[in-house]
């Protein structure tokens, strides 16, 4: 990953001068100089090209090496699975890698927890700038053509409006039941998630720094968990959050059903996979 | 629209409004007389271009890695649900274990109005129980000002059990050893009582805690730490001082009909009308200027160059040992032993003799 961190640091450099720039132009259009804007302007653009260029270069860099190195596509696919030499492929396209992790984590996510997921289980990470755009290119893609790939990156919906919850991937192949996030459901998924992440550390023979202290950012936050980082139980973490999951199933699983009939009956396909804008739930409208 | 609305948008002119907070808030209060900011605010100006556009930039501002930080530490305790806040929460609040739903209100199907925004928040505010609501993100809040409403945005508000709601306010100063910079929290405790307030003009007084809960990193690291803050003595001053707001309308009612703010840029980026003629345009709103405005204010030194040689300028403690005489310059002359109006006899006497005995010192 030599290359991509190497890029990571120009870019780095390059976003500090355009903040530079941004300002340095700001400030010389208040004080009306406008020659001095114009250089700047011009300054501002070829950095941000530069930008983009660095950023494409990391890009390309980081599939070659990956391809190259044996470790990076250690436990791909199902995590557990120890990935062989011959079976380490080229760099998967960005909505494969979110549908790795998804698949790991089986719940609607964030794009910081996939990215996160997919660095710990999969050796890869990419920029949670570039998930959050995939939704719209899959949206796109559904709209063109439905249904014609196996599988879409898609929406969760939020409970109440059907609309597209705020940041919170998922896959189509789920059921709606899943896709749909009532106000327990936050903490469902993130109790699911921890079960899933702890076994997933199970099945590995040696799971990487990463992976352990990903389970240790769950564990943090269940009651019982663990006590410390250094004394983390991955079969521990699985029991706290199962005790916890059984206190809040029953009531979550209620609303999201009732949720994912209405949006079932109410909506249209691209609907369904992505959401709709114009629903107002009865409670709303005389508000 | 109203016409009031009107005239505030005429002032604005073509920018985006920018919203009321409980920053810009606790800063209002900080100087109740001015009618220059409670108006500029009102109308959503952009003091701080205008200040940087006429000539005086604004002394302060908070950094863009301020900015930065802040934002980033918020959305990790949010992040999965809330779940370090919810922890934080359950130890705190003695949260019982069902306690953990989490609602975006936010998220409003796509209409983002304020006004939508905020029947959202009220809906689910004030129908909320142990089977609804524990930690409510994104509420939209409203408070009167100066005869206007000004809506506002706390990080959180965490509704607990057979209790009352809280205010979350989630700061990125670290605490160090349980101790944290003291002026920080002093803004943080002005802050949230102005959240309090708002969030009981909704739900009614009892509904809601003076004590809040203020979430800041812990020792050097990102852990969050959760520290309740009582706000009680900052609710009784926030209240008292939001009450000597001018209202807007009269506010508006001495100024010209045609008195705007705009900054219309050309195709250049530049603003079309020149510099003076803004600055003219400000000038028109009376303000009242101390010297505390140089630490809340954007226009400070604009109105501290305009009070120049006034002894409202040196802090109102200054004013008042000089008897409330408005001019410096008037003040020297009646220890130099001026006829003093009749009303300022007794003044002038004490004056003449602080000259005498500076004179006999020097
Ligand atoms: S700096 Fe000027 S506008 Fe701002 S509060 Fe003070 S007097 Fe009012």
């Amino acid at each position: 990953m030599a290359e991509v961190t190497e890029g990571a640091e120009t870019v780095e450099a390059l976003e500090r001068r355009i903040g530079q720039l941004r300002v340095a132009v700001r400030e010389a259009v208040l004080a009306g100089d406008k020659a001095r804007a114009k250089t700047l302007r011009a300054e501002l653009k070829r950095a941000e090209q530069a930008w983009e260029d660095v950023l494409a270069e990391a890009e390309d860099a980081g599939i070659t090496q990956s391809a190259q190195s044996p470790h990076s596509r250690q436990s791909a696919g199902n995590a557990g699975r120890t990935a062989t030499p011959e079976q380490t492929g080229p760099l998967l396209p960005l909505r494969e890698q979110v549908h790795e992790a998804l698949s790991l984590l089986q719940v609607p996510a964030a794009p910081k927890l996939i990215a996160t997921v997919h660095e710990a289980f999969f050796a890869t990470t990419f920029p949670t700038t570039r998930v959050t755009s995939l939704r719209r290119d899959e949206e796109r893609s559904f709209r063109a053509a439905p249904f014609a790939r196996p599988y879409y990156i898609c929406a969760a919906l939020a409970a109440d409006f059907l609309s597209p919850s705020r940041g919170l991937l998922a896959v189509s192949t789920w059921p709606m039941e899943r896709r749909v996030i009532g106000s327990l459901s936050p903490r469902v998924d993130f109790l699911q998630a921890a079960i899933r992440i702890a076994e997933a550390i199970e099945r590995i023979p040696a799971p990487v720094p990463a992976a352990r202290r990903l389970l240790w950012r769950f564990a943090a936050s269940i009651p019982g968990a663990a006590a410390d980082a250094s004394h983390i139980q991955p079969e521990a973490v699985r029991q706290a959050a199962e005790a916890e999951l059984s206190v809040h199933k029953d009531a979550d699983t209620r609303t999201r059903r009732e949720a994912a009939a209405r949006a079932r009956h109410q909506l249209a396909d691209t609907e369904q996979l992505f959401g709709t804008r114009s629903f107002r739930p009865a409670a709303d409208q005389e508000a | 629209m109203d016409p009031t609305e009107a005239r505030l948008q005429k002032l604005r002119g073509r920018a985006m409004p920018r919203n009321h907070n409980a920053r810009t808030i606790s800063a209002l209060a900080t100087n109740p007389g001015c009618g220059r900011r409670a108006l500029m605010d009102a109308a959503g100006a952009d003091k701080q271009k205008l200040a940087a556009y006429t000539g005086y930039p604004a002394p302060f501002g908070q950094s863009q890695f301020a900015i930065v930080r802040g934002n980033a530490f918020e959305a990790q305790v949010k992040e999965n649900g809330a779940a370090q806040l919810l922890s934080l929460l359950r130890e705190q609040l003695r949260l019982d274990i069902t306690e953990a739903h989490y609602s975006d209100l936010g998220d409003v199907g796509g209409n983002e109005t304020s006004e939508v925004r905020h029947a959202r928040t009220k809906r689910l505010l004030t129908t909320v129980d142990e089977k609804q609501g524990t930690m409510f993100d994104h509420p939209l809040l409203r408070l009167r000002v100066g005869g206007r409403h000004a809506y506002l945005e706390p990080d959180l508000i965490a509704f607990q059990l057979h209790g009352k709601c809280h205010v979350v306010e989630i700061k990125s100063f670290a605490v160090i050893d349980g101790q944290a910079d003291p002026a920080k929290v002093a803004a943080a405790a002005i802050q949230s009582a102005v959240y309090v307030l708002a969030l009981r003009d909704l739900l009614g007084e009892h509904k809601v805690h003076d004590e809040t809960i203020l979430v800041c990193p812990e020792n050097f690291s990102s852990k969050p730490v959760a520290t309740p803050v009582d706000v009680r003595r900052q609710l009784t001053v926030v209240k008292r001082q939001l009450s000597r707001i001018a209202r807007i309308e009269d506010l508006l009612g001495c100024c010209p009909d045609d008195l705007t703010f705009d900054l219309e840029a050309d195709e250049n980026g530049i603003p079309r009308r020149p510099a003076r003629e803004v600055e003219a345009a400000i000038r028109q709103v009376p303000a009242n200027y101390a010297p505390e405005c140089l630490s809340t204010c954007e226009l400070c030194y604009l109105c501290r160059d305009e009070a120049h040689g006034t002894t409202a300028a040196l802090g109102k403690p200054v004013r008042e040992e000089l008897g409330g005489i408005e001019y410096v310059r008037t003040v020297l002359d009646l220890a130099r032993g001026a006829a003093p109006p009749p009303e300022t006899e007794e003044v002038a006497a004490q004056l003449i003799r602080a000259a005498g005995i500076r004179a006999a010192l020097l």
